[in-house]
């Protein structure tokens, strides 16, 4: 009988990949194909601005603090008083983050005071250079608009500035002080491209969008 | 070294020495001495001050602080005829606001502030002690118990018309008042001649008593 | 004049230690706990372990009660009341609660208070992450409060002086920077003003709070009110580094801490030793460390071309200097400075000069000073604590509040707490004010003051019996550069006859006593030990193998052999004596003529841009070592940095230059060399870096002088550069002074001739606290501060020259200024600052002319 199992034995492992054509491939054809990302998914950050242009960094530092893997640098400076960059007094005129070292914790988004920092979509963020890696203001901010920036690679083909467009909303389901009389209400300052969005909705209600597009 | 108060009047500079001799700390002496230079400059100005200071050795920065903590330590110039209405609970209770505003409408100037002339100045003031006559009324802080609005108002155009060089309390009354409190007796003094309260022995209106 | 009378009763002690020995028992939470009588329940509690939160609390200024945050329940006899710790004493059986719900629930609503108009602006404030308000709404407050009202607005910071700013609608209004402007500096020019919910700090129009200690304010501001100009926005706490230290911008060593973020030093804070600084520092120690990170400061060594200097390497350097150095005897080298160095670096120059190049020519001042060995074993000593023991202090020396600030406060404290104070100088000084006796003299006959003094002269008689309420603290030293440097050894002599005496030496430079401790002077030798003393020297031969024969110069000596072809080669160690000498021109001649001139500095100086060579040296913050302070009290700096470009610690490059001549010179390490003057220098015995870092908890460790009874005798005199000390010389140059036997340094005859200079106008020479000094000059915040010189003269004189305030006179034909009309100047004395770009060049002389210039037309 042991020859007949030694017969049998490869042949009905076989039968696995031929059941498996049947369903038809797990893998997609990245980058030609991209998956929906979760809303919450943790990209690549942006600075932003308020709807009148002004950016919302003021240069405190809590991101840089709190930042697990240390790879956030900021510093503050005065602000112009007859050209503020920001509302309030102060302002920060550097601002990087060195993405090689970025776990996407997101802990700097909890952080931020004004909302400044927030994640996007996007991921595809290879460099040929250890130096391009770190992103600064130019890289970060996005314009006056609201239109995000995405160098050092321009022209690839995995970067998509619809992907950057998403995010920026995801921590709308949870209210800044945590209450629950609160879920659901905007408690998130506009921001130069969002403006007013809807409302995530609640957490507790069982049914969180998944897909609603935070571009509004 | 030249006194600090060199150019003030004789009589005021005779005050101011008196005044100092009066405590045995200089530092004490501020109170009266800023109404003194009050008097000489109109209202606590910055060089009211400075002279205060220099005249009891503390820093213009501490005169400041007890001459911005007191209201009656004017930091902007007064007219020459200070109306204060009382506006504290009697007072309000029985018009004091009405009276107020009627002093403010006849004026043309509102809390704080001076007529372009330089005449009158209106406030409302806290309780100046004369529930019993409310609503009262002062005239650099000479007294006037149970005025009304229309009083008020002629106490006002009285005071722009006849400019009178000493206000006394007696004789407003008799003009404008109403009900008094009390009796208040004979005169005791010469009325004031600005519109700085009277301070210690010192009459307000010049000579001692 | 500006500030309060002090007043001599009912005040509380400002230290709670002073009064210590009786004790009571309290009860804190049901636990029985032993309290100084007399001690602030806050203070007692604390100890106790029971932190209660406070904002306006500050251990060293009187109580206010004015923020109620540290409301306590105490037992009285009508139940228990809530009462603010800080401003009550402890008694015998005191029962306190500081955790009950009432106190707690105080405690939430003083914070709700407090935070009705302090807007939420943390992550933009300068205090946020250090911030008491921060801290304690964290741990006593309420979560949230129930004001939805709008706070109250005022104008985003204001400043009230060039270092300070004010940010009214953060400020609490716990008066701390009040009190500290008041009762600690004595300049209360920022006060509360208004009343009510209007209440706000200011200071009085054109008239900024230009104090010396404005930065102290800043520290002790429980929320971020005050801040300071040169760390607006610079940094956030959790960024900076913290490194224990001692400031050197005068010899008092206040205690301080330098803040560094990602490479440079950010701000220095004051740290609290109470035998010295009690936590307070001097706007110069605070505000002077722009100079470490200036662009002016020299990377590289630099070598002279004929237009410029050059960059070259420290392998070229070092070569070129110990090749040029070798070619010379001995004798013909003299070092100049070494007193802003420690005293490990110290101690390597010294041994560098002796051994090595075989010269006995070092001195770290720069005739400037007085004689060495009166500063360095000055006996009985006083400590800066017997300041606030004494009974009554002489003051006669350089201003303090200028020149050594933070000993000002000290002394501004025991005369606070009771003391007499009596001060003599020729002029106006800070101390002035408080005094209960000044007398003011005609500057170069000080000699006189002193044989009155000492003659009971009538005219003295209120003063002798202040004098005589002992124990007196006699602090001396020289009130100008233009006085004989030999009245100030009268003055100690002096002090020593007063009830109780203990002295005080006051110089001014940096590390200069532990300079001279290491002997760096012409004759001393590490240690404290007289070139004389055979004995203690041949200790040092032991290690040091055999010490050069020769008399040392001092620095007039040197600069004079210079010119004269006797020294042919200088090391200039920091120090700039075309600024600092009293007679610049001959310093810059001197420089021009000798051979060879080495300059370890940090900048390109008057002096160094002389050198052949220049080596770029470390800055404090940059150098690890020990420093010794007026007292004698040794303390540890720190390095917080690594040394700017290739600037190298003096040791390293002594070390490698020693080596290039073939000889060995030293350890490269500091802790070793520490050890190694722990056996070589006598009355350094056991003191070593390590062992202070690890045994003194902080307070340092004082050179024991009158109680190891190190004796000390007085050497030869050296060449001396006071002009009369030689008066049959009239070239000015360099004469050896014969001996004139040993005498025990303790005795210094008072009748010791200091010639009256009897000239029309004798000269004030002093500098102000923001001088033209090389540090100054390249720190940013504080070079702008200084003031516009004049010349002081008295009414009468004025009016004899017929010259008004702001007429343009000449002194000395060199120094054009404009007069300022003083009656604190004495007739017929001139007053001017030294070390100030406008009197450049001017040489420090007993006696000048002054002459008015005519207009023209």
């Amino acid at each position: 009988m042991s020859w007949l199992s030694d017969l049998l034995g490869p042949l009905k492992g076989f039968l696995v990949p031929l059941r498996q054509i049947r369903k038809g491939p797990v893998t997609r054809k990245y980058p030609q194909v991209k998956r929906v990302k979760p809303q919450r998914f943790h990209g690549r950050h942006t600075l932003n601005r308020y709807p009148n242009g002004m950016e919302k960094c003021i240069g405190c530092e809590l991101c840089a603090g709190v930042c697990p893997a240390n790879c956030i640098y900021v510093r503050g400076k005065d602000n112009p008083p007859d050209n503020p960059v920001s509302p309030g007094e102060r302002w920060g005129f550097v601002y990087e983050i060195n993405m090689l070292r970025c776990i996407f914790c997101a802990m700097c988004v909890e952080a931020c005071p004004t909302q400044a920092i927030t994640m996007t979509h996007l991921f595809e963020m290879s460099v040929t250079n250890r130096d391009d890696a770190i992103y600064t203001r130019t890289e970060l901010l996005v314009d006056r608009d609201g239109t995000p920036n995405y160098p050092p690679h321009e022209d690839s083909p995995l970067t998509n500035l619809e992907e950057l467009r998403k995010g920026d909303g995801w921590m709308r389901a949870t209210s800044p002080s945590g209450r629950r009389e609160y879920e659901g209400i905007v408690a998130w300052t506009p921001s130069a491209r969002t403006g007013e969005l809807p409302a995530e909705r609640g957490q507790s209600s069982g049914t969180p969008q998944v897909s609603e597009d935070a571009d509004g | 070294m030249t006194s600090p108060i060199a150019n003030w009047s004789p009589e005021n500079q005779e005050r101011a020495n008196k005044i100092l001799a009066t405590y045995p700390e200089k530092r004490s002496a501020i109170m009266p001495l800023l109404y003194l230079a009050s008097l000489e400059h109109n209202h606590a100005s910055n060089e009211a001050m400075c002279q205060v200071a220099e005249l009891i050795g503390i820093t213009p920065s501490q005169v400041r602080s007890v001459s911005t903590f007191y209201t009656m330590f004017k930091q902007e110039p007064v007219g020459k005829y200070l109306v204060s209405v009382c506006t504290s609970i009697s007072c309000h209770l029985l018009g004091g606001n009405e009276v107020f505003d009627s002093v403010s409408d006849a004026a043309g100037v509102g809390h704080n502030q001076t007529t372009e002339d330089g005449q009158i100045s209106v406030e409302h003031v806290e309780c100046i002690g004369a529930c019993g006559g409310a609503p009262a009324v002062q005239v650099n802080y000479e007294l006037i118990e149970g005025v009304t609005p229309d009083k008020a108002r002629a106490l006002v155009e009285w005071l722009t018309q006849t400019t009178p060089a000493v206000v006394l309390a007696d004789e407003m009354q008799q003009l404008f008042g109403g009900q008094r409190s009390f009796d208040w007796g004979p005169a005791e003094h010469a009325g004031a001649i600005a519109p700085v309260p009277a301070f210690g022995p010192y009459g307000s209106a010049g000579g001692d008593q | 004049m500006r500030s309060m009378p002090p007043s001599k009763e009912g005040r509380q002690p400002l230290s709670d230690t002073k009064n210590a020995p009786e004790m009571v028992n309290i009860t804190i939470n049901g636990i029985q706990h032993e309290a100084v009588a007399g001690e602030r329940v806050i203070i007692a509690a604390e100890k106790a372990g029971e932190y209660i939160p406070r904002f306006c609390h500050h251990p060293k200024l009187d109580p206010v009660g004015k923020c109620r945050q540290c409301l306590v329940e105490v037992e009285g006899p009508r139940g228990k009341q809530l009462l603010p710790s800080c401003a009550i004493y402890v008694t015998d059986g005191m029962v306190i609660d500081t955790q009950s719900d009432v106190v707690k629930k105080a405690q939430k609503g003083v914070l709700e208070y407090l935070l009705i108009n302090h807007p939420l602006d943390c992550p933009v404030c300068d205090k946020a992450g250090e911030c008491p308000l921060q801290d304690q709404t964290m741990t006593h407050g309420p979560g949230e409060s129930r004001f939805v009202e709008a706070k109250r607005k005022f104008k985003k910071p204001i400043p009230v002086s060039d270092l300070v700013l004010l940010d009214r609608e953060r400020c609490i209004l716990c008066d701390r920077c009040v009190r500290v402007a008041d009762q600690i500096a004595g300049d209360p020019l920022i006060t509360f003003n208004e009343r009510g919910n209007q209440t706000q700090i200011l200071t009085f129009p054109n008239e900024p709070f230009a104090s010396y200690f404005s930065g102290n304010t800043v520290q002790v501001c429980p929320v971020g009110a005050l801040t300071s100009t040169d760390y607006r926005f610079r940094a956030r706490p959790w960024d900076l580094e913290i490194t224990p230290t001692v400031s050197l911008r005068d010899t008092v060593h206040s205690n301080a801490e330098i803040n560094t973020s990602r490479g440079r030093v950010i701000r220095v804070y004051g740290a609290t030793n109470d035998h010295v600084n009690d936590g307070w520092l001097s706007d110069k120690d605070r505000f002077s460390f722009g100079a470490i990170n200036s662009d002016e400061r020299v990377t590289t060594p630099l070598r002279k071309t004929g237009t410029g200097f050059e960059e070259i390497t420290w392998a070229d350097a070092i070569d070129t200097v110990s090749a040029r150095l070798g070619a010379m005897i001995g004798t013909e080298v003299g070092s100049i400075g070494g007193a802003n160095n420690t005293n490990e670096e110290a101690y390597a120059l010294s041994k560098f000069m002796r051994t090595v190049i075989g010269s006995p020519h070092v001195d770290a001042q720069l005739g400037d000073g007085f004689e060495p060995q009166l500063a360095a074993a000055v006996i009985p000593r006083a400590k800066i604590d017997d300041i606030d023991a004494a009974t009554t202090i002489l003051v006669w020396g350089p201003d303090l509040k200028e020149r050594l600030p933070v000993l000002y406060l000290r002394v501004r404290k025991a005369v606070r707490n009771g003391a007499n104070l009596v001060v003599v100088a020729p002029t106006r000084t800070g101390l002035d004010a408080i005094a209960t006796h000044v007398i003011r003299y005609r500057a170069g006959s000080g000699q006189d003051v002193i044989r009155k003094l000492a003659n009971a002269d009538k005219s003295m008689t209120a003063i002798l019996e202040t004098l005589a309420e002992g124990p007196v603290v006699t602090l001396f030293g020289r009130t100008s550069i233009a006085e004989d440097p030999r009245l100030a050894e009268s003055v100690a002599a002096y002090g020593r006859t007063l009830d109780g005496a203990k002295l005080m030496p006051l110089l001014q430079r940096a590390n200069v006593f532990g300079a001279l401790d290491m002997g760096l002077a012409p004759n001393l030798l590490p240690g404290r030990i007289s070139t004389t003393d055979t004995d203690a020297s041949s200790h040092i031969e032991e290690t040091w193998g055999p010490l050069p024969d020769a008399l040392g110069r001092d620095t007039a000596a040197m600069l004079s052999g210079a010119v004269s072809g006797d020294i042919r080669a200088l090391i200039l160690v920091g120090a700039d004596p075309v600024r600092d000498f009293p007679d610049p021109q001959a310093a810059e001649k001197a420089l021009e003529e000798a051979e060879f001139v080495v300059a370890i500095d940090a900048f390109v100086t008057d002096s160094s841009r002389h050198a052949d060579i220049i080596l770029p040296a470390a800055l404090w913050s940059e150098v690890e070592g020990t420093v010794t302070n007026l007292e004698g009290r040794v303390q540890v700096v720190g390095a917080a940095l690594p040394p700017k470009g290739q600037a190298r610690s003096v040791i390293g490059m002594l070390n490698d230059i020693a080596t290039s001549m073939g000889a060995e010179l030293t350890s490269f390490d500091v802790s070793v060399v520490s050890k190694e003057i722990a056996t070589v220098a006598p009355a350094y015995q056991g003191i070593t870096r390590d062992g202070i870092v690890f045994t003194s908890s902080g307070a340092g460790i004082v050179v024991p002088s009158q109680e190891a009874e190190i004796i000390v005798e007085m050497a030869p005199r050296y060449a001396s550069m006071a002009p009369d000390a030689v008066p049959t010389e009239a070239s000015g140059s360099a004469v050896i002074v014969p001996a004139q036997g040993t005498q025990p340094l303790g005795y210094i005859p008072t009748d010791q001739a200091v010639p009256m200079v009897t000239d029309r106008y004798t000269l004030h020479y002093a500098p102000a606290m923001y001088d033209d000094g090389v540090i100054t000059r390249h720190a940013p915040s504080i070079a702008d501060l200084v003031r516009d010189p004049t010349v002081g003269l008295n009414p009468r004189d004025a009016s004899i020259l017929a010259v008004a305030n702001g007429s343009i006179v000449v002194v000395d034909g060199s120094v054009e200024l404009p007069v300022r009309i003083d009656e604190a100047v004495p007739e017929g004395s001139v007053v001017l600052p030294f070390n100030h770009a406008a009197t450049k060049g001017l040489q420090a002389v007993p006696a000048v002319t002054v002459e008015p210039i005519r207009d023209e037309s």
